[in-house]
């Protein structure tokens, strides 16, 4: 059945905006036509069922037009956006992608053939049956980018429910689960996908205000360094009905601040991860960080603390690695997770977990009460080595201006002393010289 | 012209340098983590029954001296290591023996160079 079904669906749209691209509106009319342009070129070029094709570019008309005539023609798409540049060809080799097709600054579409045929025993397989596929590149903090290879149709299956009509704003980037997410969801449903040119606040809270944005699918760290800029106190954000946060965890102090600024926007937290795809949540209350994570397709379960998930669309497997998967399909999340009844709230990461003289501490609660201190507008947090409790919580801080080291800890040990528990207050302290988070705003932590 | 400047072997700094330095950290480790007052002298202890700080107090003076022995007198040294954790007799036992232990690393790290 393939990707078949969306088309047809987004045909009934008609005169509705599909894409907001540069102030300029595309309504589902002209965009089905130019996936049928998008789908003549590819076949011009050979590409069809089976071929592995990137997809590069930022959210605009045309890259959502050949993101859905790729996936008609039962391509496997490799979306790859200018963040993963410095890997592009560490990438198209993994992925063993065959032809690429890039999306200029003016919209212009450039489809170019490579000789590479496929080898790998997962993407052959999915080839053979004939399905469109997606690849998508975990973006781990450390280690090796791991590519997850989806069965598109799969993927595309829950959005045949059909659900609200929204206009939402793509910020997060075309390759990242989020990102895609977001795209057929909106497409599925009608809705309106408003893109912006730059992820800065300003152009974010103005393409709000303009293009009147219901929902915001973004990250705490975009948030934390929204309302350091007050761009929320220059812009108009009436339409703004929901904000999602995902992708790292939330600090209490930057949530309890999005509240304040914008009270009458429901805050809620999304959990995905690029293996399984965005599980359907729901947030306790806009100011709690417990949440209900699964929804249809989805089971979840913790074991010793850590998050298992079990989905119906999780990828086929890596191309690059072992299967993450048990005998029965469960997916160990490494996210450590505290569970009251049916809620939880996850802690962190298990490799970002410091560990103070056998006393656990993440990084997250630590960032939350350091981000509340005058002057600091932005903090990571980190474990180092140490003889005497095995490892020390290190903080790095952005500062608003330059302060003498020894004045600041002070500062910071005496705010932190009456917030949190000893071992959980900073002993190094650093301050950071660059910006502290990925292109795509997750903390960086040293 | 060249003039030939005759080489001269850096100079420690002198042991009571070191001494205001290692008070100095002490007693802003102590009032940061809630005395009143720090009446720090030589024999004030770091380690053991009559310590004025915990474990985490005493990590947090030696991370704080790595970093002022580097800031202040410009030597990067290394506190808390196997070597050191691993003496009979501790140099983190009070803060005349941690000042010998910091002087004598100095004058290691010069005869070394």
């Amino acid at each position: 059945m393939s990707a078949a079904w969306l088309l047809e669906r987004m045909r009934e749209f008609e005169d509705r905006a599909a894409v907001v691209w540069r102030d300029r509106t595309v309504t589902y009319r002209d965009l089905t036509r130019l996936v049928d342009t998008c789908d003549q070129e590819l076949a011009a070029a050979g590409v069809g069922s089976g071929d592995v094709a990137t997809l590069e570019g930022d959210y605009s008309p045309a890259s959502c037009a050949l993101f859905l005539a790729l996936a008609r023609r039962r391509a496997i798409l490799v979306p790859l956006t200018p963040s993963v540049a410095a890997h592009r060809e560490e990438f198209l080799d993994i992925a063993e992608v065959q032809v690429t097709t890039t999306i200029d600054d003016a919209d212009r579409r450039q489809i170019t053939r490579r000789r590479t045929a496929p080898t790998n025993p997962l993407m052959r397989q999915l080839i053979e049956r004939g399905e469109p596929g997606l690849v998508l590149f975990s973006s781990g903090s450390t280690g090796a980018s791991k590519a997850a290879l989806h069965d598109l149709t799969r993927l595309l299956d829950k959005f045949q429910v059909r659900r609200q009509q929204k206009c939402t704003l793509t910020f997060l980037l075309l390759d990242h689960i989020g990102g895609i997410n977001t795209l057929l969801y909106t497409f599925a449903n009608g809705g309106t996908v408003v893109t912006v040119a730059g992820r800065d606040a300003d152009s974010v809270c103005r393409a709000i205000a303009q293009h009147h944005v219901q929902i915001l699918p973004t990250s705490p760290t975009f948030l934390n360094l929204l309302l350091m800029s007050g761009a929320h106190r220059r812009y108009d954000a009436s339409s703004l009905e929901l904000v999602t946060y995902g992708t790292e965890p939330m600090p209490a102090s930057t949530l309890a601040r999005v509240h304040e600024a914008w009270p009458h926007v429901k805050l809620q937290q999304t959990y995905g991860l690029s293996e399984l795809g965005i599980l359907r949540s729901k947030s306790r209350s806009s100011d709690s960080l417990w949440v209900k994570v699964g929804g249809e397709g989805y089971e979840t379960k913790v074991v010793d603390g850590t998050l298992w998930v079990r989905a119906r669309s999780a990828m086929l497997g890596y191309l690059n690695a072992p299967s993450p998967f048990d005998a029965d399909g469960w997916m160990n999340t490494e996210d450590q997770v505290e569970v009251d009844g049916e809620w939880m709230r996850i802690l962190g990461r298990r490799s970002e977990l410091i560990n103070v003289g056998g006393q656990k501490v993440y990084p997250a609660e630590v960032e939350s009460v350091l981000l509340q201190i005058d002057g600091v507008e932005d903090a990571t947090v980190h474990g180092a080595p140490n003889p005497i409790t095995g490892q020390i919580v290190v903080a790095r801080l952005t500062l608003a201006k330059p302060e003498d080291l020894s004045g600041l800890k002070r500062r910071v040990r005496a705010f932190c002393a009456t917030r949190l528990a000893p071992f959980k207050v900073p002993i190094g302290i650093e301050i950071a010289t660059h910006d502290q988070h990925t292109a795509r705003f997750k903390r960086v932590r040293a | 012209m060249r003039i030939i400047l005759p080489m001269t072997q850096p100079q420690p700094p002198d042991r009571e340098v070191v001494a205001a330095l290692v008070m100095a950290a002490t007693t802003d480790v102590m009032l940061q983590r809630g005395h009143a007052d720090a009446n720090v002298a030589p024999d004030t202890r770091l380690v053991g029954a009559s310590a004025v700080l915990d474990s985490l107090g005493l990590v947090t003076l030696v991370v704080d001296l790595e970093q002022r022995v580097q800031d202040e007198l410009g030597y990067g040294l290394t506190l808390a290591n196997e070597r050191a954790m691993s003496r009979t007799n501790s140099p983190f036992l009070s803060v005349g023996t941690l000042t010998d232990y910091i002087h004598g690393l100095i004058v290691e790290t010069i005869t070394r160079a």
